[in-house]
């Protein structure tokens, strides 16, 4: 352990109480939150039929829709700051070492078919399900910290025990994971005589609804292959609103099965779908509509979640004067310069994102602003740039020439299936060709966009990563060899799991490489924040790739319904579904 | 004839083989597989990927994961499970089997109901504006792609104030059981599949039907019959458009296999619970097993189609013998 971590951080953040005690939603009322009665059912779309009921089983956004709204875990996010508060652990304490972590559960809750919930439950779905390699959409890899498995120990009826090989303050987000009903799964695994695969097909959606249960504010009551879900408010639930209402208020929640986004614009606005996720190229439409008194509303918001886009230069590239030139710093700060934020914003999101920040969104407690460092649009600048860096057109060709080499042109691999990255690609290529540097550009499938940066084909690629509240879940992407730092592949470890290459690393890359290292053991909260502060700094300096710009969260939302507040998709733990009510 | 029928059923066996193994070759062309789209997902790691590639038999060589499948087929009737479903690929087809029966059926009807009048009266009042007015839609529904005119549709009923623009079922009637309410409620949503889909054919076969006609109205046999001093109905009806009717037996045979990919945008757009959006979602996530059996269903359709409308001209028109 490093002394820096020995501080005493243990906190407990509920007084534990010995009796069932409904957790209160109370404090929202900065984003409109006010008491809402009982009733009324409430439909949303959802992009295809569900694969399965299994949440471990699938990989499906559609179930993780659902199953959102029919389970819980032991922790979730404040609604406004996304700090991590109780749900079904009412308290919990970590030792000073930051390596164990005791979770007092919350008494009296219960299973929708009305079975107790308690440790046995917990130590159950992370040992046999989460844990589980074979079960599909477990988490298996997360749960292995300091190359030991995390270990779970029931104390008793109500408390569990959860030990770690090393010190790891981001392991309390894990705990949002959705815990399972022991008595209903223990057959599908291991501990219940079947093989670890089972899991994968508990649950099948032609199997027997009344099984999947959950101690979520919704239990599965019906589906229709192709066209619905619904679910049926679960009366036992453990929430209460300010006044001490049960939630969630709704009676129904209910899910119409439309593929495309279009068809759910028109489902819309035939009524049939209470609130929908709109982008910006649908904004328009909607707004105008909303200004002549269209009985909706469009809702801007700027949620955590969302992924910016950014422009990545492969520091691998095969030309060898290509690589020479994109793992420069020199050069991709001259290049900074031309990529025009704004227009993009302007015109491609119809004004609806906002300049980027690091990879870390503002809405995020570890957040700064780094914008300073980011360049205004100046292709005057950028040219002048290049040409101090050696890059002159001299040849006469109107294209810049790599000293010794070719000339200074690239593909630009980019999504053709999409709204933004088309016009992005053209934006971009547009404003490098003004200051002499070729961009030809190279469409694929947006679905095979990771897997080509993966692969290390491309030379320049645009490509957008979903941010997070804690830097920590997202270091496979932005730390220097881990498995999603795709620009230089060089850096990523011989085996998957094995020591990054550090070799290959920069030393701008070596020093982000510390700092996320050393930010995911160190228990201090301000240490920590300050280590991902310089992480920010080096990273808006250095750039390994140039963020573009981080697009607003738009829906659109029936005047029906009160205490609508925005959630991107499904981030297990934030779930403000049951503070809607029927006006 | 029985020689005949017999024949046709044993040849589409190894036709059926060899479309298996195209099909085959063709998914497994395609690049990247059923994997791939998860390698971006923060939950799963590549100790993941590796397991649920040895699950799916992803690992072993593309031979071998044929000639299991097909071995699951001949011996035990299996045609594989669904990667992404975890469950056996013909029980998800069943499931959605019934609407895509019924939906495909009703617009087939609807395009022959009203196609094969309109072809006749079209050819037989050549110059009138009703004709013309009919050729001229007809021009347009063969011009128009079915998707848009189902999103003109939507549009359209939207403006109205309508809100029937999607599935089969208004919300609150999906998971009801049947009533008289529900019902109407679905002739209240059928329309606008019926003519989006519907349209297209309905022009077409109102084309072909037309030229049929007047090809034979110009034929010998008509003129004799005409000249015997046959009424002018019975030449038409008895003679005339029974002969031409006869390569139209044969467009419905081939229409068969439109019953699950002919209408995939269009059930797409109109969000119905047919077999078409589940063939595009399969394919796109590259779930081979649930490819190669919508394919080989498709195909085997197409085969049964023209063994059918073989039968049906055989029995429509005497001058075919199968002796």
């Amino acid at each position: 352990m490093k002394k820096g971590a020995m501080l005493v951080t243990a906190t407990l953040l509920l007084a534990g109480a010995a009796y069932a005690a409904p957790k209160k939603v109370d404090g929202y009322a900065s984003l409109g939150v006010v008491a809402g009665k009982p009733g009324g059912t409430y439909t949303l779309a959802l992009g295809d039929s569900p694969q399965s009921f299994m949440y471990y089983g699938v990989i499906d956004s559609n179930l993780q829709t659902l199953a959102q709204q029919m389970f819980d875990g032991l922790v979730e996010y404040n609604y406004k700051t996304y700090r991590i508060e109780p749900a079904l652990a009412e308290s919990w304490t970590v030792s000073s070492d930051g390596k164990v972590y005791t979770f007092k559960l919350r008494q009296g809750v219960k299973w929708h078919d009305g079975e107790e919930f308690t440790a046995d439950d917990v130590v159950f779905t992370f040992e046999q399900i989460v844990m589980n390699p074979e079960a599909r959409a477990g988490d298996a890899a997360n749960f292995e910290i300091g190359g030991k498995k995390v270990q779970f120990d029931k104390v008793d009826k109500y408390t569990v025990r959860v030990t770690l090989a090393k010190a790891a303050p981001a392991f309390l987000q894990q705990m949002r994971t959705f815990i399972m009903p022991r008595h209903k799964l223990a057959k599908f695994t291991p501990a219940g005589g079947g093989k670890p695969a089972d899991i994968n097909s508990a649950w099948p959606t032609n199997g027997n609804l009344k099984d999947v249960v959950g101690t979520g504010p919704f239990k599965l009551a019906s589906y229709s292959t192709g066209q619905k879900v619904s679910l049926v408010k679960n009366p036992d639930y453990w929430k209460v609103d300010a006044k001490g209402t049960k939630l969630p208020y709704l009676d129904r929640l209910e899910f119409l099965i439309i593929r495309d986004p279009q068809a759910q614009v028109a489902q819309f606005l035939a009524k049939n779908l209470d609130a929908i996720n709109i982008n910006g190229a649908q904004f328009p439409d909607l707004k105008q509509k909303e200004v002549a008194g269209a009985p909706f509303k469009v809702v801007r918001s700027e949620a955590l979640f969302g992924s910016p886009p950014h422009l990545a230069f492969n520091f691998d590239a095969k030309d060898p004067g290509l690589k020479k030139a994109f793992s420069s710093v020199a050069f991709r700060q001259a290049m900074q310069k031309a990529v025009n934020r704004e227009r993009i914003i302007e015109t491609v999101y119809n004004g609806l994102a906002t300049l980027p920040g690091t990879p870390m969104p503002p809405t995020s407690s570890f957040y700064i602003n780094t914008q300073k460092y980011m360049d205004k649009f100046d292709l005057k600048a950028a040219g002048e740039a290049l040409d101090k860096l050696g890059y002159k057109d001299t040849n006469g060709n109107g294209v810049r020439n790599i000293p010794g080499g070719g000339e200074l042109e690239f593909a630009l691999t980019y999504g053709t299936d999409s709204s933004v990255w088309p016009p992005i690609a053209t934006i971009i290529q547009d404003d490098f060709k003004k200051i002499g540097v070729k961009v030809n550009l190279k469409g694929i499938q947006s679905s095979t966009l990771l897997s080509t940066g993966l692969s290390g084909n491309f030379e320049a690629l645009l490509l957008a990563f979903g941010d997070q509240p804690d830097p920590e879940l997202r270091k496979p992407i932005w730390q220097p060899g881990g498995a999603l730092y795709y620009w230089h592949r060089s850096t990523q470890p011989e085996k998957p799991g094995g020591e990054p290459n550090k070799k290959a690393m920069a030393t701008w890359e070596r020093q982000v490489y510390d700092l996320l290292e050393k930010g995911s053991t160190t228990v201090d909260a301000a240490k920590r924040k300050a280590l991902y502060n310089q992480w920010q700094v080096a990273n808006a300096k250095n750039l390994p790739v140039i963020m573009i710009a981080k697009p607003a969260n738009i829906a659109a939302v029936s005047n029906e319904y009160g205490n609508f507040i925005y959630t991107l998709g499904v981030i297990p733990g934030y779930n403000p579904v049951p503070l809607i009510y029927k006006k | 004839m029985l020689v005949f029928l017999v024949r046709r059923v044993l040849t589409m066996i190894p036709t059926l083989f060899l479309i298996s193994i195209v099909c085959f070759v063709l998914i497994k062309l395609q690049p990247g597989d059923y994997i791939t789209q998860f390698l971006d997902d923060p939950r799963i790691g590549p100790e993941t990927i590796a397991a649920i590639t040895r699950q799916l038999g992803l690992d072993q060589p593309a031979y071998v994961q044929y000639l299991k499948w097909l071995g699951g087929v001949v011996t035990e009737g299996d045609f594989g499970f669904s990667f992404l479903n975890n469950r056996p690929v013909a029980s998800l087809i069943y499931e959605r089997l019934g609407w895509t029966v019924a939906v495909a059926g009703l617009t087939i009807v609807f395009s022959w109901l009203i196609a094969i009048p309109l072809g006749i009266y079209t050819a037989l009042n050549r110059y009138g504006w009703a004709a013309n007015i009919a050729n001229f839609i007809g021009y347009i529904g063969l011009a128009t792609p079915d998707f848009l005119v189902a999103l003109l549709l939507i549009s359209l009923t939207l403006n109205m104030g309508g809100t029937n623009v999607g599935g089969l079922f208004s919300p609150q009637y999906i998971d009801q059981p049947w009533s008289l309410a529900k019902f109407w409620d679905m002739l209240g949503h059928l329309w606008i599949p019926l003519i989006a889909i519907g349209l297209e054919g309905v022009a077409g076969l109102m084309r072909q039907m037309r030229a049929n006609l007047l090809d034979v109205l110009n034929q010998d046999y008509v003129r004799t019959a005409r000249s015997k001093g046959l009424r002018e109905r019975t030449v038409i009806w008895r003679h005339a458009v029974r002969n031409a009717i006869n390569p139209l037996i044969t467009t419905a045979g081939l229409s068969l296999p439109q019953l699950i990919s002919g209408t995939i945008i269009v059930s797409i757009i109109l969000n119905l619970p047919t077999i078409g959006p589940f063939l595009y979602d399969s394919l796109l996530n590259k779930d081979q097993y649930v490819v190669m059996t919508l394919l080989m269903f498709s195909s085997l359709l197409l085969m049964v189609g023209n063994l059918l409308a073989d039968l049906a001209l055989a029995w429509t028109d005497p001058r075919i013998r199968f002796e």
